[in-house]
């Protein structure tokens, strides 16, 4: 639950996502909103206060949105940074952590409302720029499964809110994906010539095409159909590039290339960035670089990796964004990712963290998976 | 911008290279490489094992450690063209400061001289000549015995630390192996620029040794190479080495050189006012060599409690000597992923201490060095670079337990203690896995009789002949 000022920033949070993704916000417009959400954290958020303090930048001193402190994801995992009681959140949201001994980052979220306008608007912005109903196959297992996991949480409101009938989830925590459920429907709704939006991760979809290919079987879905994936394969062995992934999908499930949406996301924000493909397909221009964007109410940063002061344009550095969502917790968050400025939007290069050593010295993440596996 | 071609295919049948690998490393350097087919591959691989069997198989291994000792006199002289040119470039292919590689060059050069090069082989074999011939055997009266190398050894290796290429062809051509040695993107050109030196000493022994570099993981020519050669040397990383064992056919030897973690201790007594400043002047200069990117590079820094300086003011003074080497052997140029890594780093650890718990950072404003103080004595890896952990013991015999979850893993231990001290340590720390017990001066600079990673590397690459009268 958020206090009176928190209820009136809310409001304006929610107004500002309800515009939906098409009118551009003036500069002007969003440097007032953030600032003021800035103070309302500062004034509420002891650690964040005092990483700001340090920096010699509290409200007072920042005269732009861009100035604001951005904190790391890492901070999540070490300290409570919510702008209020912590017993008074309505939803906690935890990173997965990709071993047991690594601690897990928490995100609290005073009041969901906020959160559940912006990933609503921003998923019929960049998903569903046609306005299409769509069933929405779900390879999340259902938010109730897994109540630390934003995705899921994120998800279900999607399938319950936006979904036309016929949506539904076909994973489990403990069973994983239904592939047997899932095939039927797929079946059903090409037969009757219906469109429809798979989620998943983009692991999740990697095995379950491993599984049709091995199968030998195949869907071509109807004209329409779209696919949104999300994540990367961090921790894992096996990397598959986007393009791969997106051939696979073509192939095997017959979304093409335009219809398939990246999702940018993560625990420690209340918005995600999509690719920007399918608008682009939709608005009928072509030739554009592959991009992400941010709905109007996130901006992105890029940091320069040396200095951590706002990279030169075009240059590769450290992703941060400014999302005004993110009302209960922080405003600005510096993420884990490279990236750079590609137009109105942005790419993401890679992982800022555990880059690999050049050779016999050893890298950090292996390290400590390998001493993970060995408990 | 120097041009520089990164092989040495003496067997290469040019006319047949249809095109070329050109890359540039910033406006300054440009290196070549020529697109190698299997067949291509193949046939420098049948005339490397030719030239072997003509040049190679039947030399006195007396005169390869003086061939070899006059081409390392090239790189190990300033003013030849062959160590200016390795000098030029290196800063731009390896992102290491010029006096880093200076540096690095100078050092590694000795470990081919020929002083050197007889100490090995006398450490290793004792009696060298087991290489020429039969010799009596000092274990067993009456027996004699013969060393043979491989005919052909394949070796692939790291980029992070150039020169170690270099050591690795040297062991190989001591034990009269014809050698295919394929460079790594972050490193292709030390070991080219040492088998051209070798070959304008002696053109035979020339025609014995190829490298050249093609993307790690291209299986038409790594299969062919894994197949042809008798033997295997292989530098890298945990996915690197994973894959190339994937591939070995059965039977044949794999020497593996694989990811290894090391760090130093200091014990309570070398902590008074004046040892401690040298104490942290080492410790320094063992994080900033290599800019930590050797397996010999300390993570972290455990310092004992009870001396005249605090764990915590012992980072400090480690931090301001971190400073001063950024006059003299500055840290090298870092990609985005590296300098983001460490500001992670930082950012983890003052966080850690809103946490309450006991962190503290002494960091230059730039990445340049991080020294992070963690009451916390867990080893923990550093994302390198001189990002350096510094810890807190008890007592020092606490270590061995510390580090024991990474057993297997680990290398060389640096520590500065008491000769009684470091004998009981040294037990302790050997029963867990480390290879290798020093100082910090020595730390980055292992010998080169040295058992590297725990083994003997002249013995790895040889099979022994008895013969019983």
């Amino acid at each position: 639950m958020l206090d009176l000022e928190g209820e009136a920033l809310r409001d304006q949070v929610i107004a500002l996502c309800a515009r939906g993704v098409d009118r551009p916000l003036e500069d002007a417009v969003f440097d007032a909103l953030a600032r003021r959400i800035f103070a309302f954290q500062f004034e509420r958020n002891g650690p964040y206060a005092a990483y700001c303090r340090r920096r010699g930048r509290t409200p007072d001193d920042v005269a732009h949105w861009s100035e604001i402190p951005a904190v790391p994801t890492a901070a999540f995992k070490e300290v409570r940074l919510v702008a209020g009681r912590v017993e008074a959140a309505e939803a906690v949201f935890r990173t997965s952590g990709t071993t047991r001994a690594e601690r897990r980052g928490e995100h609290y979220l005073l009041d969901v409302t906020a959160y559940h306008a912006a990933l609503l608007a921003g998923f019929a912005g960049y998903v569903l720029p046609d306005r299409a109903e769509l069933p929405l196959l779900s390879l999340v297992p259902p938010g109730q499964q897994m109540t630390d996991s934003s995705l899921a949480h994120m998800v279900a409101v999607l399938v319950e809110r936006v979904g036309a009938q016929g949506s539904a989830h076909y994973a489990d925590v403990q069973r994983g994906i239904d592939d047997d459920a899932l095939a039927a429907a797929l079946r059903r709704f090409t037969d009757g010539r219906t469109p429809v939006c798979l989620l998943g991760t983009s692991l999740a979809f990697l095995h379950w095409l491993d599984r049709l290919r091995a199968r030998g079987e195949r869907f071509r879905l109807p004209a329409g159909s779209r696919l949104m994936d999300t994540g990367g394969f961090k921790g894992r062995r096996r990397e598959v590039p986007a393009e791969e992934l997106r051939s696979a999908y073509q192939e095997l499930v017959g979304v093409p290339g335009s219809h398939v949406v990246n999702e940018y996301g993560m625990t420690e924000l209340s918005s995600q960035a999509y690719d920007a493909g399918l608008r682009d397909w939709h608005a009928g221009v072509s030739g554009r670089s592959p991009r992400k964007l941010a709905p109007p109410w996130m901006r992105v940063l890029v940091a320069d990796p040396e200095t951590l002061e706002v990279a030169r344009p075009g240059a590769v550095g450290i992703l941060r964004l400014v999302d005004l969502a993110n009302l209960s917790s922080v405003v600005a968050v510096q993420t884990e990712d490279l990236g750079g400025e590609v137009e109105d939007g942005f790419v993401v290069l890679g992982r800022a963290t555990g880059a690999p050593p050049r050779g016999c010295s050893i890298a950090m993440d292996l390290l400590l998976s390998a001493v993970e596996e060995r408990r | 911008m120097i041009r520089a071609d990164a092989f040495h295919l003496p067997a290469l049948d040019l006319d047949r290279v249809t095109g070329w690998d050109v890359r540039r490393f910033g406006d300054e350097v440009e290196l070549r490489t020529p697109l190698l087919d299997a067949s291509l591959l193949e046939g420098v691989l049948e005339r490397l094992r030719a030239a072997r069997a003509r040049a190679l198989a039947d030399r006195p291994v007396a005169e390869l450690v003086d061939i070899i000792d006059r081409a390392a006199g090239r790189l190990a002289d300033e003013r030849d063209p062959l160590r200016r040119q390795a000098e030029g470039a290196l800063p731009a292919i390896t992102g290491y400061s010029p006096p880093m590689v200076r540096l690095i060059v100078e050092r590694m050069a000795r470990d081919w001289r020929a002083d050197a090069l007889h100490a090995l082989l006398a450490a290793e074999l004792g009696d060298a000549r087991v290489l020429d011939g039969l010799r009596p055997d000092p274990a067993a009266a009456g027996r004699h015995r013969r060393a043979y190398g491989p005919e052909l050894a394949f070796h692939v290796f790291a980029g992070n630390v150039p020169g170690v290429a270099v050591t690795s062809l040297v062991r190989s051509l001591l034990v009269k192996a014809a050698t295919l040695g394929k460079t790594a993107s972050g490193e292709p050109l030390l070991a080219a620029l040492f088998a051209r030196a070798l070959a304008e000493v002696d053109q035979r022994l020339g025609e014995c040794l190829a490298v050249t570099y093609w993307p790690g993981g291209t299986e038409a020519l790594e299969r062919l190479a894994l197949e042809s050669a008798d033997l295997v040397v292989v530098y890298g990383g945990e996915e690197t080495v994973a894959a190339l064992r994937g591939r070995m056919p059965a039977g044949k030897r794999l020497v593996v050189h694989g990811p290894r973690l090391s760090f130093g201790v200091i014990g309570r007594e070398s902590l008074g006012r004046e040892q401690a400043r040298h104490v942290a002047a080492r410790a320094a200069r063992a994080v900033a060599v290599f800019d930590q990117q050797g397996c010999v590079s300390p993570h972290v820094l455990y310092v004992e409690r009870g001396g005249g300086l605090q764990p915590d003011d012992f980072a400090a003074l480690l931090a301001e000597e971190l400073a001063r080497l950024e006059e003299d052997l500055p840290r090298g140029r870092l990609s985005p992923a590296e300098a983001a890594a460490i500001q992670h780093a930082r950012s983890a650890a003052e966080f850690r201490g809103m946490a309450g718990r006991t962190v503290r950072l002494f960091a230059s404003s730039g990445t340049e060095y991080t020294v992070l103080y963690d009451d916390d004595p867990a080893l923990t890896p550093s994302c390198l670079n001189r990002v350096v952990w510094v810890k807190p013991l008890e007592d020092l015999f606490d270590l061995a337990d510390l580090v024991r979850p990474f057993a297997g893993r680990l290398q060389t231990a640096a520590a500065a203690t008491t000769p009684e001290r470091l004998a009981r340590l040294a037990e302790a720390l050997g029963r867990v896995g480390i290879s290798r017990i020093t100082d910090l001066e020595r730390m980055p600079w292992p010998p080169v009789t040295w058992h590297h990673d725990g083994q003997e590397p002249l013995r790895e690459l040889i099979r022994w002949v008895d013969l019983e009268v």
